[in-house]
């Protein structure tokens, strides 16, 4: 029988504890978002206006030196194109020079063979 | 010239308050909220000519100020992410683990700056246009109607994701605190 009272007394003493637990998060939780209606206005910096036209009577020129190095580098880009197609057709027509005088000599060696010739040879045989 | 540089000038005197606490919101942090603010009205002068009138323009320039702040918060994760990828590979900053002071206050720092940090946390994880409702919602002189025009939706539309946007925070916070 004691036993009995014994866990109903800590069954009751846990569901308290959960309870206030569970009212504790609540209570965080409550206070945090409370967090966000309690930020005070700021006060804007009175050097704030200052600092803002300094920035904008620099803002046209700054533009227009960015606009310079977009410039200069999309000419970059463009020469550097250029420059690779130039140069992969010149190695193009030298490969091809060089097939075609390969070829070339490759015909002159086949057609100076001694076995194409046969001309030749008779004309040395028939001759006394 | 001279009366555009005139106009600019009164629409930052009418403005600059709005700008400034609109970025804090979403920054949480004082130096980067006037930085911010700079780069809204760099970006209200650039583009002063093409302002359609579809819009007031205080809803124009307050459209700016959260299309800033939500891509410094997006630069910032990103940043984040490449330092805590730094940080596995071995070749990380430590410097860049102090986080940036939340309170001009000292004495609040103390007692906030965990607490700002956890919610910070939180907000990052909700949708962008759930967490853009919920913090001007917090911020006074944004009513729904001018929520829903910044946000160009409808009123009906934001009081939802302000709706939303409250019960995730809450689903996260809860979470948070139960795991800690």
């Amino acid at each position: 029988m004691q036993v009995f009272e014994t866990t109903v007394v800590l069954q009751g003493n846990g569901e308290i504890d959960m309870k206030n637990r569970k009212v504790n998060i609540a209570s965080e939780v409550e206070k945090t978002i409370r967090l966000a209606d309690k930020m005070a206005p700021l006060e804007v910096n009175p050097l704030f206006r200052v600092r803002l036209m300094q920035r904008i009577e620099q803002e046209p020129r700054e533009r227009t030196h960015s606009l310079d190095f977009r410039l200069a580098f999309i000419a970059l880009l463009v020469i550097i194109n250029l420059g690779s197609t130039v140069l992969s057709l010149q190695t193009k027509k030298q490969q091809a020079t060089a097939m075609s005088s390969e070829v070339l000599e490759n015909l002159s060696d086949d057609y100076t063979n001694q076995e194409f010739a046969y001309y030749d040879q008779t004309n040395e045989n028939q001759t006394p | 010239m001279a009366s555009k540089d005139k106009l600019f000038r009164s629409l930052v005197a009418e403005h600059q308050e709005m700008v400034v606490n609109t970025c804090y919101r979403f920054v949480f942090n004082r130096e980067d909220a006037e930085d911010l603010a700079q780069e809204v009205f760099v970006e209200v002068f650039r583009s002063f000519e093409q302002f359609r009138e579809e819009a007031k323009l205080s809803t124009w320039i307050y459209r700016i100020a959260v299309t800033k702040s939500l891509d410094h918060l997006r630069r910032l994760k990103r940043k984040k992410r490449f330092s805590s990828l730094k940080r596995v590979i071995g070749i990380g900053d430590p410097a860049e683990e102090i986080a940036a002071p939340l309170h001009d206050n000292p004495a609040d720092a103390c007692t906030d700056s965990e607490r700002t940090g956890i919610l910070l946390d939180a907000l990052s994880t909700l949708p962008e246009n759930q967490k853009t409702a919920f913090l001007l919602s917090k911020q006074e002189g944004y009513s729904n109607q001018e929520i829903a025009d910044i946000l160009k939706t409808s009123v009906s539309a934001v009081e939802s994701l302000i709706h939303r946007a409250k019960k995730n925070l809450h689903d996260k916070l809860y979470k948070y605190f139960t795991d800690h």
